[in-house]
C-alpha cells in the first residue's frame, strides 16, 4: 500500500485514495483542542505526541486554522508558524492540515484580498492541506483562498457546511457542491462541514451517497462533532456510503464536544468490513498513552458543563463554540440563563436570522445577539456591528430568506430600506497598504519585521505586537509543560522545574521564597536559576490603586457622562479602533473608536457635536466598564 | 613596620594590583569615590579611605589622592592605568611629598607625554618614524606648512592635537580643502579639551597592524622587552581584543622591533614598565608612534606567555631593586590573547550599559584561563566610570588552541543583567580571518557580520522572569 506523505501533488493523493483499499483518518487534534479545551492544548503536548501520531500514518493532522491561531498568540504565547516549523521537524511525512474561514481567514470578519492572498502564500510553506468553508456557503468569499491554496501546489479541501432544516435539503447542497467544482475544478478533497454534529446517521449518509452518485470521482471527507454523543454513527453512515475520510481524534483527550475517539471508529467500522488503508493502530494507541498524563493539567480548560449536549440538535451551536459559550456564561454570571438562550433564544434568533450555519463568524453573531436578547430585555435592542453588518449583506447574500422587515427596523430604526439601499450588499473590502501596515508595525516593534510577523499582525494587530513583545520579554515559552506554564495560583516553595530551551541547552529552576521588602513596597520573588540565585522584584499593588483602576459607575451614568462629551467604556472590552484624533471636529452620532468584547465588535459613537480633546484610551487597551476613552468639548 | 603603597585606582586594576601589594607582604591601601562604595577593590584592599563624592573628579585629583597617601602612612603609590597615571604633574607631586611613584620619573611622563618632544628624543636616536610636522606654528604660517606637507606626503593625513591621546584629539583628513577647513577647528576643539591649542599633522599609513612591545627597566640602565603584543583589533581607536606575540611571521622583523623600542626606552631615559607602540605597515615597514608610561590593560597578555609578573617587577623597581633577570632569561612560550568584556551593547555602537545590574555572574575557569575582574552577582554597573567588567585572557601552546580555549570560555561566561561583548566576541573566535591571524586595524570595518547575532543566553532568564512573575501573582494570565 502506497502511504501519502507531505509534499505530494493533488493528482497523487487522489489517486492513491482512490486506489486504496480503506478509508483515511484526519487526527483532528485542533479541533478537539478548541471544542474541548477552550484551545489551549499547548505545542508542549503537540510535540510529546508528534513521534507517535507519525508513525500512526494519518492522511494528515489538523494542527492549526480555526481559533488557534489567535489563541497560539494570545494565551498560549507561542508563535503559529515556529509551532508548525517545530512540528515539522518530528513529523516529517504527515501532511498538516488547517482550517481557513474563507474570507475571514483565521478571524471574525472580512479580510483585503491582499491581506488573505499574503496570508495564505506564507501559511501554505507549512500548511499541506486547506480546509476551507464560509458560514453562508458563499463560493465567492472563499475564492481568493482557493486560488492561492492551487497556486502554492497545496491540497484544497473546499466545505460545504451543513445544517439541518426543511431548506437544507439535497437538491440545495449539491447545487452548493457543483458551484465550488465550477470554480477550482474537481481536483479536491470535498469536505462536508457538520461542525455541530447535526442530523442523524442516516441524514448524513444520504447526503454523502446523492454527492456520490451525483459526483463519482469525487473524494469525500466528512468532519463531524460528537456533541450530541452520536458521531461515530455518522462517521459510520458516512463510510458506508463512500466517503473516504473521516476525522476523529486521540481518546486520551476526546471529550464531550469535538471528534470522537479514532480507535472507536475504526472498532465500529471493522464489522462492516471497513478497514483503515493507512493507520497503524498500536501507534494510536501509543499516542494516548503518551497524551494520558498531560490531561489533568488541561483540567481548568474544559467544559463548566459535563456531559454530551444532544440538545445540540435545537440549539446548534458548534462543538467549537460550545466550551466558550459556557465559560461565558459562567464568567458572565448567566449560567442559570443557559437552558432559556440555548432552547428557547438561539432557536428561534437562527430561523428569524436567515437558518443559515451556526459557525464562525456566524455563530457568534447568533449567540451574541441571543445572549443580548435574553440579558437585555428587549429583542434586538442592543445590535452588535457585526449584526448590523449581516443584515446588511456585507458578509453575503443569505442564502435562503432575508430576516423580516421588523428585525431591521429594531436594529436600523425607521429609516432601515434607505441605510439598506445605500449600504447594503456584500462588503468589497479595499486592499490596504501593506507597505503601510509594515512600517506602522517597525515603528511598533522599534525592528523590522520578518514576513511572518507582519502576516500575523494583518490577522490581529494588537494582539500580535503583545506576542512580539512577549516574547521579547520572556522568551519562547513553549517549552514549557502544561504542569507549569499552566499552573494556577504559584508554585511551590522548594519545587524545581527542569526544562530544555528553545536552543537545546538543558535548565533548573528552583523557586525560593517570596519576600516583602516594606521600605521599597516591592516583593521579591527568588529563584535558583542554574545554581545561581536570581532576585526579581515586583511592585506591591496598593488597595488604593487598585480601586482606582475599577470604578463604580452605572451603565445609566455612562450614558449621561456621554451627553457632556465625556466618553467612559460602556461595557468591559479591548480598544481595538480608534478613529479620531486629537482636534478632530465631531458630529453627534460620529463614530470615535471601536470596542471589542467576546469577539464582537461595537462602535462606540460620539452623543454631541464637538472637538476632540485628550484621548486616554490606547490601542489594544483592555478597559472595564466606566474607564476613560476620551473628552470631546461641546462646540 | 610592613611598607604600605596606595592604589590610585579603581575596578579591575585596583585588584589587580592590591594583589601584587599583597603577595609582596606590603600592606595595600585603597582609595574610592562614593559610587564606588560597595567596590570589589575596597573589600580587597587592607584599608581604604573614601576621597570625596566623585565622580572621577575625586580620583583625579592629586591633592586628594597624595592627602590619602599622607593619612594612611604609604610609602608608595600605584596610578594604574588611566586617572593620573599619565599626568606628570602628580608624578612630579609625589616626588615633591616624598612618595614612591610606580612609574617612570615625572620628566620622563612628560616628555613623551608631549607628541611633539617625543619624536624630537626619537628623531635623534634614529627610530623609524611616521613622516609628520612638528607643532604648526600659529596662525596662517601654520596652515601654509600642513599644506605644503599634504603636497608632499600625500592624503590621507592624521590631524593631532599635542596633548591629545588616547584615541581623542585625532581627526583624518582626506583633501587639501578639508584641511585648510580642519585646522582651526582642531585648535579650539584641542584647546577646550586639553586646555592646549597646538596640533600637528602625520601621514596615515593605511590599515597598519597595531604591534607594541612591552618594555621593562630598572633605575641602573637596564632596560628589557617582553615581547610584542598585537593590539589591531580595535574600535575608533580603542583596543578590544589584543594577542601576544604579534603573529607576523617574519621572526627577524619582530627581533628588530624589540630591540628598537629598547632603544627608544633608553633614548628617553625611560624607568618602570611601559609600552612603546609601533604601527606596521603592509610591506612590513614598521614606525614608531608613541610610548605609553604606565602599565596597560593588556599586559596581562605579556605576562602569561614570559611568566613574569608585570607589576610586581614594576613594585620592585620602583623601590631601586635591580631587575633580576636579563633578556636571555626572558622566553616566550606559546600565545595569549585577552578579551576586554564590557557592559556594552555592539549591536548599538558599543552603547555603555550603565545603570543595569549584573543578576547572574558565571565566570570560566579550568587550565589556561586567566580572570581579570571585579564584578560579581548584585553588581550595579555605574553610569560615572567606564564599561569594563572582566578581562577574559587564555594561554596556550599553539595559536590555535588558544582561540579554541577562548571559544570555550566564551561560552561558558554567563553574565546576564547588562548586554555584553561577548556575543559579538563569540562571532569574532569563529571568523576565519581572526583564526588565521589575519587582522589589522579595519578589521572591525571590515567585518560587519561580527555583529550579526541573537542573543540566547539570555533566554532561561526571561523563562525565568516569567515563572517569577506567575509565582509573585499567584494568578497566571496565561492560564484563564
Amino acid at each position: 500500500m502506497k502511504h501519502i506523505i507531505q509534499g505530494m501533488s493533488i493528482k497523487e493523493v487522489l489517486s492513491t485514495i482512490r486506489g486504496a483499499d480503506g478509508y483515511f483518518i484526519t487526527n483532528t487534534a485542533r479541533d478537539l483542542s478548541q471544542s474541548d479545551f477552550k484551545n489551549r492544548i499547548l505545542l508542549h503536548t503537540d510535540l510529546l505526541a508528534a513521534p507517535a501520531r507519525e508513525k500512526a500514518r494519518y492522511l494528515s493532522l489538523e494542527i492549526t486554522g480555526g481559533a488557534s491561531i489567535h489563541v497560539d498568540i494570545l494565551r498560549k504565547q507561542v508563535d503559529p508558524f515556529l509551532k508548525l516549523k517545530l512540528l515539522r521537524e518530528k513529523m516529517p511525512d504527515t501532511m498538516f492540515q488547517t482550517l481557513c474561514r474563507g474570507v475571514n481567514l483565521f478571524g471574525y470578519r472580512p479580510y483585503p484580498q491582499n491581506v488573505i492572498r499574503q496570508t495564505v502564500r506564507e501559511f501554505a510553506k507549512y500548511v499541506d492541506v486547506w480546509r476551507v468553508f464560509d458560514f453562508l456557503n458563499h463560493i465567492p468569499n472563499m475564492e481568493a483562498v482557493f486560488e492561492e491554496v492551487q497556486a502554492a501546489g497545496k491540497i484544497l479541501e473546499p466545505s460545504i457546511c451543513f445544517s439541518t432544516g426543511p431548506e437544507h435539503t439535497n437538491d440545495y447542497y449539491l447545487s452548493k457542491v457543483a458551484e465550488i467544482i465550477e470554480v477550482t475544478g474537481e481536483d479536491i478533497l470535498l469536505c462536508i462541514k457538520n461542525h455541530g454534529g447535526l442530523g442523524t446517521p442516516k441524514r448524513i449518509g444520504s447526503l454523502v451517497k446523492a454527492i456520490k452518485d451525483k459526483f463519482p470521482d469525487l473524494v469525500i471527507h466528512y468532519h463531524g462533532h460528537n456533541t450530541d454523543g452520536n458521531d461515530v454513527g455518522r462517521i459510520t453512515a458516512a463510510v458506508l456510503n463512500g466517503a473516504e475520510i473521516v476525522d476523529a481524534a486521540d481518546h486520551a483527550f476526546t471529550g464531550y464536544y469535538g471528534p470522537p475517539p479514532i480507535l472507536t471508529v475504526i472498532d465500529t467500522l471493522k464489522d462492516y468490513d471497513k478497514n483503515p488503508a493507512t493507520v497503524n493502530v498500536e501507534a494510536v494507541i501509543e499516542t494516548s498513552e503518551v497524551l494520558r498524563n498531560e490531561r489533568e493539567h488541561y483540567d481548568y480548560f474544559e467544559s463548566q458543563f459535563k456531559g454530551f449536549s444532544p440538545t445540540v440538535q435545537i440549539h446548534k451551536l458548534p462543538g467549537g463554540a460550545m466550551g466558550s459559550s459556557f465559560e461565558q456564561a459562567v464568567k458572565g454570571g448567566f449560567l442559570d440563563q443557559m437552558p432559556r438562550i440555548l432552547h428557547e433564544e438561539l432557536p428561534k434568533v437562527q430561523i428569524e436570522l436567515g437558518n443559515w450555519w451556526s459557525v464562525t463568524p456566524g455563530s457568534q453573531i447568533i449567540w451574541t445577539t441571543a445572549v443580548s436578547n435574553v440579558l437585555g430585555g428587549e429583542r434586538y435592542g442592543n445590535p452588535s456591528g457585526d449584526l448590523k453588518n449581516l443584515l446588511l449583506g456585507k458578509y453575503g447574500p443569505f442564502p435562503f430568506y432575508q430576516p423580516a422587515d421588523w428585525i431591521y427596523e429594531k436594529v436600523f430604526g425607521p429609516d432601515w430600506q434607505d441605510i439598506l439601499a445605500k449600504e447594503g450588499g456584500r462588503e468589497e473590502i479595499e486592499d490596504i497598504d501593506l507597505d503601510q501596515e509594515r512600517a506602522a508595525l517597525t515603528k511598533r516593534l522599534g525592528t523590522e519585521p520578518t514576513e511572518q510577523q507582519l502576516v500575523l499582525y494583518l490577522q490581529h494587530p494588537n494582539d500580535a505586537v503583545e506576542f512580539f513583545k512577549f516574547e521579547e520579554e520572556f522568551g519562547h515559552v513553549h517549552v514549557l509543560p502544561p504542569s507549569i506554564f499552566l499552573r494556577r495560583g504559584g508554585y511551590q516553595v522548594g519545587e524545581t522545574i527542569h526544562f530544555k530551551d528553545h536552543y537545546g541547552k538543558e535548565h533548573i529552576i528552583e523557586i525560593g521564597p517570596k519576600q516583602l521588602d516594606k521600605n521599597e513596597g516591592k516583593w521579591n520573588i527568588y529563584l535558583n536559576v542554574d545554581h545561581q540565585q536570581r532576585i526579581y522584584s515586583f511592585q506591591e499593588e496598593s488597595a488604593a490603586a487598585a480601586a482606582a483602576k475599577a470604578p463604580e459607575i452605572s451603565g445609566k451614568e455612562i450614558a449621561e457622562l456621554a451627553q457632556t462629551g465625556d466618553m467612559r467604556a460602556p461595557f468591559s472590552a479591548n480598544v481595538c479602533d480608534i478613529k479620531v484624533e486629537e482636534g478632530q471636529q465631531v458630529k453627534a452620532g460620529d463614530t470615535l473608536l471601536i470596542m471589542e468584547a467576546m469577539k464582537m465588535q461595537t462602535p462606540v459613537n460620539s452623543e454631541v457635536d464637538g472637538t476632540v480633546g485628550e484621548i486616554y484610551a490606547e490601542l489594544g487597551q483592555s478597559l472595564k466598564a466606566g474607564d476613560k476613552l476620551l473628552q470631546i468639548e461641546i462646540a | 613596620m610592613k611598607k604600605k603603597i596606595l592604589i590610585a585606582n579603581r575596578g579591575e586594576i585596583a585588584l589587580r594590583i592590591i594583589r601584587a601589594v599583597q603577595e609582596l607582604g606590603y600592606t595595600a591601601a585603597a582609595i574610592y569615590e562614593k559610587p564606588d562604595n560597595e567596590a570589589l577593590h575596597i573589600r580587597a584592599a587592607d584599608e581604604a579611605v573614601c576621597i570625596g563624592d566623585g565622580p572621577r573628579i575625586d580620583y583625579l585629583n592629586i591633592d586628594k589622592v597624595i592627602a590619602a597617601a599622607r593619612k594612611v602612612g604609604a610609602c608608595a603609590i600605584h596610578p594604574g592605568y588611566g586617572f593620573l597615571a599619565e599626568n606628570p604633574a602628580f608624578a612630579k607631586a609625589c616626588e615633591d611629598a616624598g612618595l614612591i611613584f610606580i612609574g617612570p620619573a615625572s620628566e620622563v611622563i612628560e616628555n613623551l607625554g608631549n607628541k611633539v618632544i617625543a619624536r624630537e628624543i626619537m628623531a635623534k636616536a634614529n627610530i623609524p618614524m611616521v613622516p609628520g610636522t612638528s607643532n604648526l606654528t600659529a596662525g596662517e604660517a601654520g596652515t601654509a606648512e600642513a599644506v605644503e606637507f599634504g603636497r608632499k606626503y600625500g592624503y590621507p593625513i592624521m590631524l593631532k592635537a599635542t596633548s591629545g591621546g588616547g584615541g581623542r584629539g585625532i581627526r583624518r583628513i582626506e583633501t587639501e580643502a578639508e584641511l585648510v577647513e580642519s585646522i582651526p577647528l582642531a585648535r579650539s576643539e584641542a584647546s577646550a579639551a586639553f586646555n592646549d591649542d597646538r596640533v600637528y599633522l602625520e601621514k596615515v599609513v593605511l590599515t597598519p597592524k597595531h604591534v607594541e612591545v612591552q618594555i621593562i627597566a630598572d633605575k641602573f640602565g637596564t632596560v628589557l622587552h617582553l615581547g610584542t603584543r598585537d593590539c589591531s583589533i580595535q574600535r575608533r581607536n580603542q583596543k578590544l581584543v589584543e594577542i601576544a606575540p604579534s603573529l607576523i611571521k617574519d621572526q627577524k622583523l619582530l627581533d628588530t622591533i624589540c630591540r628598537t623600542a629598547v632603544v627608544a626606552a633608553k633614548a628617553a631615559d625611560y624607568t618602570n614598565a611601559g609600552t612603546v607602540e609601533f604601527l606596521v605597515d603592509h610591506e612590513m615597514n614598521f614606525y614608531f608612534m608613541e610610548i605609553n608610561t604606565r602599565v596597560q590593560v593588556e599586559h596581562t597578555v605579556s605576562e602569561m606567555i614570559t611568566g613574569i609578573d608585570i607589576v610586581r617587577t614594576q613594585i620592585k623597581l620602583a623601590m631601586g631593586k635591580k631587575l633580576s633577570f636579563s633578556q636571555d632569561d626572558v622566553q616566550l612560550r606559546g600565545h595569549a590573547i585577552e578579551m576586554r568584556i564590557n557592559a556594552e551593547d555592539p549591536q548599538n555602537n558599543f552603547m555603555p550599559e550603565g545603570g543595569k545590574t549584573v543578576s547572574v555572574y558565571r565566570s570560566p575557569g579550568g587550565y589556561g584561563v586567566r580572570l581579570d575582574g571585579f564584578v560579581y552577582q548584585g553588581y550595579k554597573i555605574p553610569e560615572v566610570y567606564d564599561s569594563l567588567l572582566v578581562k577574559l585572557t587564555v594561554h596556550g601552546y599553539s595559536w590555535n588552541e588558544t582561540v579554541d580555549r577562548m571559544r570555550r570560555c566564551l561560552n561558558n561566561f554567563v553574565i546576564a543583567g547588562p548586554k555584553t561583548t561577548i556575543p559579538f566576541y563569540q562571532n569574532l573566535v569563529n571568523d576565519q580571518d581572526f583564526q588565521n591571524g589575519q587582522f589589522n586595524t579595519s578589521y572591525l570595518d571590515t567585518h560587519a557580520h561580527l555583529f550579526e547575532y541573537t542573543d540566547q543566553r539570555t533566554e532561561v532568564n526571561k523563562i525565568a522572569r516569567l515563572i517569577a512573575e506567575i509565582h509573585f501573582r499567584q494568578e497566571n494570565p496565561y492560564a484563564i
